[in-house]
């Protein structure tokens, strides 16, 4: 039991070190490089570092506001 | 009330600080555009992992476990015996 949840938590803290080691790269070293660096074909255009995390978090905004409307409907409909 | 005060005066400091960063241009001006969103990003990361880390340090206690196994049986055998039906299904 005890070796599953220390393999999940082994999984997730990977996950985000590797999140944000890339998103580091991306933005704050990647400007400084030549454009002809072999490096550039690993990350996406430096458009991507703005949209991904902004879609991410509209789609987390929305994801929340459905579920706390589903809750707050199945109550009404249960307590009418 | 006050925990609100609090977080609201860290926010207005930390807006305050990133305009002085726009206004005399230490840093180069696409850095400073980025900078609020890097920080969203990264606190998101370090969230997951103390979530990650708290994850692989949570303590078990397996002799914990059994004597509580042991209790459970305790406790049905004696409600059993008075009467009360503690099955589960």
């Amino acid at each position: 039991m005890e070796l599953a949840d220390r393999a999940v938590g082994f999984l997730l803290s990977l996950i985000s070190v590797s999140i944000f080691t890339y998103y580091s790269f991306w933005v704050i070293i990647l400007p400084f490089v030549n454009s002809d660096h072999f490096i550039h074909k690993y990350f996406l255009p430096q458009e991507y570092a703005i949209l991904i995390p902004v879609f991410a978090g509209v789609t987390l905004l929305c994801f929340l506001s459905v579920f706390i409307g589903l809750v707050i409907l199945k109550s009404k409909k249960k307590k009418a | 009330m006050k925990h609100i005060v609090k977080i609201m005066t860290l926010l207005v400091a930390i807006s305050a600080f990133w305009m002085s960063l726009l206004q005399t241009s230490l840093i180069p001006r696409s850095y400073t555009w980025l900078l609020p969103l890097y920080f969203i990003v990264s606190l998101g990361c370090y969230g997951l992992l103390m979530v990650g880390v708290g994850l692989m340090q949570f303590p078990t206690c397996p002799q914990e476990a059994v004597l509580l196994q042991q209790d459970i049986k305790e406790a049905k055998v004696f409600l059993e015996q008075k009467g009360i039906d503690v099955s589960s299904d």
